[in-house]
């Protein structure tokens, strides 16, 4: 008798706290969902081809159309509705003189850096000891500096070029808003690619066929498409990026497609039976 | 149509006097109306006949435009059989269906192949990341069943990460059986570069890995291709300007093609399709991506409703790397034809002479 008064006190007692427990939770749970609804409110982000690089907002461009659709799971930009959106004529361009005018469009990068404005005016600014003819390190080779270190980590240690080229190979001396082409003049930061096909001429010449790089829009040869520059893909900082060293930073991959009906796992995809 | 004809009715209250022949006999005993059988059944079948004709007439004018749709597409031709008036017809019958079912403005467009357009696929194998986006757009783009339950996710695409072999000197003299003796030829029974069986489902933490590599495979729009050869109700063929279609209200669900296919291009829809409405694509083509019915077989159409209007497919323009390509093969400009002319191409599976439209390349 004494027995079944403590099981039944012990029931009692664990009763109560599974019950305060899943009370709690229950607390938890609208509180949880009131927070992606919060987010929801606001017009979600995705990342074009890499994450860091060129980033769109979600928006309508026509009733119940958006310019793009999201990945839930990655924040990928999954689907265009309109191609052209935000984009501005590329500019000459050898080679391209067959395409009718305004048919090859790129999206400005230059307003998505957001310290670039400030790299001329902040601190690159032709003032103070270095400036005035500017001086550069004579071993070329960037000086530890927090504020840049903190932009390009490893800067010290640049392996772009497997660590042969630092800042002012890409990088106009003066103008530091700009790139620098092979005489010393200015190049626009929407333009990358004229700076990068100096050295890596063949990628340059396959990305004005289509060969090389990405392009949305119409595929007609002469057609209206928005390019995507170089530097929308590639981190020219690291370009190494990624274990499998291939100039293409690691993503995280979509969700994998639904399993076979009855099956639990994906075990029964074996690699090769003969180890190699 | 057939089904907007509205017949003679014979109602039945005047049966007998319009549809019935006056007694012959004499007889008073036998004046009496007699209906033989073969009146009978005439009759009869007129007024089933009426029946169904007015119900059809009835059906196609109801405000229902789903049971409408419905109705009609029974006695509708085959997609290639059917006139330009007849398209019309299916088409805006369609769109209201698809309207009503999904609450926005569908379209249904039939524009057909465009003159002097061969449209063609190229896919950099180095480049593939493996990273599915390419599988995810062209379900946002093209309607397929997203459901969650087994059987009620479909997708096209495919990507099979494959491990990397290598040739290797101490491998050299292997051969198979061991110990016998019998030189098959080094490396015989290990892959070297790339071999065609790997993982669907694989989830690393990041793509690319470092001993894999990706491919990509959905339908090749082959030049040959089997699926047409074996379809016993033609209801699936190719296109003029490349893609094979299919006329989705004249598939019986046979699977043949899907057993044809060499490329596991094909996908079946057993359950009912799981679209939400506000994810449902209102941009559609007859023959790519308007909502399909169950029990139907699907594959990839190179987004029709795109490319017959000089878009890129939708997992073209996703594509993170720029690892696939699309053109006009007759277009010596097209990135398609310069790739050809330049990389070092391939085709899946070449020795099965189906000529895939879809070239893989590398450089």
């Amino acid at each position: 008798m004494k027995k079944l008064a403590i099981y039944t006190l012990a029931a009692a007692l664990l009763g109560s706290t599974l019950y305060a427990v899943s009370a709690a939770e229950k607390a938890a749970e609208p509180a949880q969902a009131a927070a992606p609804a919060e987010a929801a409110k606001e017009p979600p982000v995705c990342f074009e081809s890499r994450k860091g690089a060129s980033e769109v907002t979600q928006k309508e461009v026509k009733p119940g159309l958006p310019n793009v659709k999201c990945s839930p799971t990655t924040g990928a930009a999954l689907w265009y509705g309109d191609p052209y959106d935000g984009t501005v004529p590329m500019g000459k361009m050898p080679g391209l003189e067959k395409l009718p005018a305004g048919h090859a469009v790129v999206k400005p990068r230059s307003e998505k850096l957001a310290l670039m404005p400030m790299c001329g005016t902040a601190c690159h600014n032709g003032v103070g000891p270095n400036a005035n003819p500017p001086t550069l390190p004579k071993d070329k080779r960037a000086k530890p500096n927090p504020t840049m270190e903190a932009m390009v980590p490893d800067l010290a240690n640049l392996q772009h070029g497997r660590g042969r080229i630092w800042c002012m190979d890409c990088h106009h001396t003066t103008k530091r808003n700009m790139l620098v082409d092979h005489f010393g003049d200015p190049i626009s930061f929407d333009q990358p690619q004229l700076l990068c096909g100096k050295c890596h001429g063949d990628k340059l010449r396959d990305w004005r066929d289509g060969i090389h790089g990405k392009r949305i829009g119409e595929f007609t040869s002469t057609g209206k498409k928005r390019w995507f520059t170089c530097t929308e893909c590639h981190n020219p900082h690291n370009v190494q990026d990624g274990a499998r060293n291939r100039g293409f930073a690691q993503l995280q991959p979509e969700p994998p497609p639904q399993l076979p009906k009855g099956m639990k796992d994906a075990k029964h995809e074996k690699l090769h039976p003969i180890p190699h | 149509m057939t089904t907007k004809e509205t017949p003679k009715a014979c109602p039945a209250e005047e049966q007998p006097s319009v549809c019935t022949a006056p007694p012959a006999s004499a007889d008073p005993a036998a004046s009496a109306p007699k209906t033989s059988r073969r009146d009978f059944l005439k009759a009869g079948g007129m007024l089933s006949m009426s029946t169904l004709m007015g119900t059809a007439a009835l059906m196609t004018q109801s405000d229902d435009a789903h049971a409408a749709a419905e109705w009609a597409e029974h006695f509708q031709k085959n997609y290639r059989l059917m006139t330009d008036a007849e398209k019309a017809e299916a088409r805006a019958r369609l769109e209201r269906r698809y309207s009503q079912e999904y609450g926005k403005q569908v379209t249904v467009d039939t524009t057909g192949p465009q003159p002097g357009v061969l449209m063609g696929y190229a896919l950099n194998i180095r480049k593939c990341i493996g990273c599915r986006r390419c599988v995810h757009a062209c379900v946002a783009e093209n309607n397929q069943s997203r459901g969650t339950k087994p059987g009620e996710k479909i997708e096209w695409i495919q990507v099979l990460r494959m491990e990397r072999g290598k040739f290797e000197q101490g491998k050299m003299d292997h051969g198979y059986p061991e110990g016998l003796g019998i030189q098959v030829g080094g490396n015989a029974y290990t892959p070297a570069g790339q071999v065609l069986e790997g993982q669907y489902h694989y989830t690393p933490e990041a793509v690319p890995e470092q001993d894999a590599t990706y491919m990509p495979i959905a339908c090749m729009q082959c030049e040959k291709p089997p699926c047409v050869k074996v379809c016993p109700v033609r209801t699936t063929y190719r296109e003029a300007d490349g893609p094979v279609v299919i006329d989705y209200n004249w598939c019986i669900g046979c699977r043949m093609c899907m057993g044809a296919c060499p490329y596991w291009a094909r996908r079946i829809n057993l359950t009912s399709p799981v679209l939400p409405k506000e994810e449902m694509n209102p941009v559609t083509h007859y023959l790519g991506n308007r909502p399909r019915m169950r029990g139907v077989v699907e594959k990839c159409h190179w987004c029709l409703q795109r490319t017959r209007h000089g878009r890129y497919p939708a997992c073209v323009e996703v594509c993170p790397v720029g690892a696939r390509k699309f053109g006009n093969l007759l277009d010596p400009e097209s990135e398609v034809s310069k790739i050809l002319e330049r990389k070092n191409v391939f085709r899946l599976k070449a020795e099965l002479n189906t000529f895939p439209k879809f070239f893989y390349f590398y450089d």
